[in-house]
């Protein structure tokens, strides 16, 4: 008996030994079919937690470029560059990187680029001190500032940062170099941004035709979501055949939106009118709801409260979902209100919001409503 | 002398007792140490070595503090085998501390083979893709492909382990040494700015227009490293250049060589076997009018050329797919709901703790069943 337990034991211990050779160099062939993936991955490619790197199409960018701005040849990543001179020979340089997919997390990318001037590694919780609201392409986006010395130059140093997630696409516009030219710049980067427009191309666009729609992401954060203004990059198709209300003044719709108004009020007051259409649901019914209420800093709803939020009214189309809140804008801060209406119309789905100054909304409401009641397809 | 001083030494209770004291020890501080170290360089530092370190974090010296789980558990081992072999000898009354005995020493070798023969990695599948690979979480592989033939690419997988080992890696299957420049276990890969006067990490493919970045290796449970390297393909007569190759790119970078063309990549470990999962449908379930997730369940197709097998599975939580050694859980999905993630695992050791858990069971069960019988009968007898 105490042999055979040594034989088993010493066995045993060989054939562990043989699993050692995990660390071997393993060669095979594989099928030319086999090498590649059957259909782009969306997600899971890339380890969570960092951006991917694709290989597909960049996609496209229009803007208005900023005086002194100066166009470079984009780069593997970035599908646009820019170089700023300032008036003594500085130079900063300005980066635009769309990554699609998982995206990242922005506590990384902030800590990244605050190691780059030499600043210390904030929290988790310390992020959304840092994060400055801003406007990108007509979308929220988040804009960080950080300024300190390059540790290996001893320079001081300044990045402006804005990542905008839209369309499954996260974008990063970066704008580094000297400290005192970059924080001149920054009105100037800041418009840039607003000036903004993605094409259709994009990754989100690249997915093979049997690829289901994307903008189901009801599990991440509003302002992370697949938009459904964006989802509506696909559509090519015509305006549906509607009354526009007086006093809306209809302006470049931008990329991802089949058509946008401008309402305005007394003293400035403004409000916005976008439609955009989405293959299938758009991302459903709850995960806009939340997604818009986001855009307002409301938390998301679901269950009895999110029914009890939707009313119903009458289109050609069909049954439309009708939303109103209040909050405040998520990208100025101040007051806001949106009225929001989704009309489901066989495989597609239409959006529809008013949002902007609650006075503004207030008078055009009705109007509103009947501009989507009166929507035909 | 010395040897009965060492056989003394390693057949004694003593040596027991403190083994299985330093194993609760370990147990103890490496759970803490999850909590800054994270699980899986916990588990490599406190369970996975045979020393644990200690040194300030600011320091670069370390020194050891404790046994690790390797030698706790190599001198337990030791000790019961050495315990059997000079103490007990088999007779009908020791036949239960007998099967104790050996499911203990079971288990622990099941737990051996476990640590160095398994494997877990995962495949990510969106509905109606069909993969014969899965894919390591946290380790990658340096791919050289031969693209050459038509019909199929060879490659040659340099795994990550060997990357950050060795410097210089020659394989007969390639004409040419893979020469590891630099090796960032984790890090990140930008484009280069343009006037930037430092030197490019590679001189061909992307690195010339790259910038890659050492990063501190990650410890959150959903989080990864990103490896990248710099290395240098070395024919007999001349180098070919330097890549950087690193999970941030995606896209293969392409060189010839001796009219033949190959391809770089590195990638996440890939396991391939020889039949394909296909994943029909993902389902996700939630309780009506919550979001409450009640089920996942993954519809996929098994098809195996070389048996002509080809039937549909369901896998869902608590049912995973047990086959050809492997087993496939349902471990994630996609936001979309459109694509799920199974976590394969393979261990040939899988049963060892089940049958250990009997041995032992039955040992305890002979030994209490011999005391209580002799017991017995020596009151009917008095």
């Amino acid at each position: 008996m105490p042999l055979t337990v040594s034989k088993v034991t010493l066995g045993f211990l060989a054939a562990c030994l043989a699993g050692c050779g995990r660390n071997d160099v393993q060669v095979y062939r594989v099928s030319k079919d086999e090498a590649k993936p059957a259909v782009q991955d969306q997600s899971s490619g890339m380890p969570a937690g960092h951006p991917e790197v694709g290989e597909s199409a960049p996609p496209g960018l229009k803007y208005t470029l900023p005086a002194n701005w100066q166009e470079g040849p984009p780069g593997q990543m970035r599908v646009a560059s820019f170089r700023v001179t300032g008036k003594d020979g500085k130079q900063a340089d300005v980066g635009v990187v769309p990554l699609p997919g998982l995206m990242g997390r922005d506590l990384e990318n902030v800590n990244r680029w605050r190691t780059s001037v030499g600043l210390a590694a904030v929290r988790e919780e310390e992020l959304s001190k840092l994060a400055q609201p801003v406007e990108v392409a007509g979308q929220a986006g988040q804009l960080y500032e950080q300024a300190g010395e390059n540790p290996g130059s001893g320079e001081k140093t300044r990045i402006l940062a804005a990542v905008s997630r839209q369309n499954n696409v996260a974008w990063f516009f970066k704008m580094s170099g000297d400290d005192e030219l970059v924080a001149q710049q920054k009105p100037a980067f800041v418009e840039f941004l607003k000036s903004v427009s993605f094409s259709a191309g994009g990754p989100a666009a690249g997915l093979p035709a049997s690829h289901p729609p994307i903008g189901d992401n009801t599990a991440m954060p509003p302002l992370m979501s697949a938009t459904a203004d964006s989802a509506a990059a696909g559509s090519s198709e015509g305006k549906p055949d509607w009354q526009v209300p007086a006093g809306w003044q209809e302006v470049s719709a931008g990329g991802f939106l089949v058509a946008k108004f401008m309402v305005s009020g007394p003293d400035n007051a403004q409000a916005a009118v976008n439609v955009s259409m989405s293959q299938g649901d758009g991302g459903g019914l709850a995960g806009n709801v939340n997604r818009w209420r986001g855009q307002l800093g409301l938390n998301p709803l679901a269950g009895g409260d999110l029914t009890q939020a939707i009313s119903e009214v009458d289109t050609p189309a069909g049954k439309a979902s009708v939303v109103d809140f209040s909050g405040k804008d998520a990208r100025t801060g101040q007051s806001a209100r949106l009225i929001g209406a989704i009309v489901p119309q066989g495989n597609r789905t239409w959006f529809y919001k008013l949002m902007g100054s609650e006075q503004v909304v207030e008078s055009q409401k009705s109007a509103f409503t009947k501009f989507v009641q009166m929507a035909k397809y | 002398m010395v040897f009965d001083r060492l056989i003394n030494f390693f057949t004694s209770l003593r040596l027991t007792v403190v083994c299985l004291a330093l194993g609760i020890l370990l147990v103890f501080l490496g759970t803490l140490a999850q909590v800054d170290l994270g699980l899986y360089k916990a588990q490599n530092e406190y369970f996975r070595s045979f020393l644990v370190f200690w040194g300030p974090k600011t320091a670069s010296w370390k020194i050891p503090i404790l046994p690790g789980g390797y030698l706790v558990g190599g001198v337990l081992l030791i000790n019961l085998v050495a315990s059997h072999i000079m103490r007990f000898k088999l007779s009908r009354s020791k036949v239960g501390i007998w099967l104790i005995h050996s499911g203990l020493i079971l288990l622990l070798l099941g737990q051996l083979g476990t640590d160095m023969l398994s494997r877990e990695s995962s495949l990510h599948l969106r509905e109606g893709e069909a993969k014969n690979y899965s894919e390591a979480d946290r380790q990658a592989e340096l791919a050289v492909m031969d693209i050459t033939d038509p019909d199929t690419d060879k490659v040659v997988a340099i795994p990550q382990g060997l990357l950050m080992r060795k410097n210089e890696i020659r394989q007969a299957e390639l004409p040419f040494t893979v020469r590891v420049k630099k090796f960032f276990a984790n890090s990140i890969v930008e484009d280069r700015p343009a006037g930037a006067t430092d030197p490019a990490p590679a001189s061909e493919g992307l690195g010339p227009r790259a910038v890659v970045k050492e990063l501190p290796r990650v410890t959150e449970m959903d989080r990864r490293d990103v490896p990248s390297a710099v290395v240098e393909i070395q024919a007999p007569d001349r180098s070919l250049g330097t890549w950087l190759v690193s999970e941030y790119i995606e896209k293969p970078q392409q060189f010839t060589y001796n009219n033949r063309t190959y391809k770089l990549q590195m990638r996440p470990r890939r396991y391939y076997s020889p039949f394909t999962i296909k994943l029909l449908e993902f389902t996700h379930d939630v309780y009506a009018g919550t979001d409450i997730p009640k089920n996942f369940s993954s519809r996929v197709q098994l098809q195996r050329p070389d048996t002509s097998e080809n039937r549909e599975v369901k896998i869902y939580m608590n049912n995973p797919l047990r086959y050809a050694g492997e087993t496939y859980y349902q471990a994630s999905f996609d936001r979309d709901d459109h694509g799920t993630i199974l976590q394969v695992v393979h261990n040939p050791s899988w049963l060892t703790p089940y049958f250990s858990c009997i041995v032992v069971g039955a040992g305890l069960v002979v030994q209490f069943m011999t005391h209580l019988l002799g017991f017995s009968f020596k009151r009917k007898t008095a």
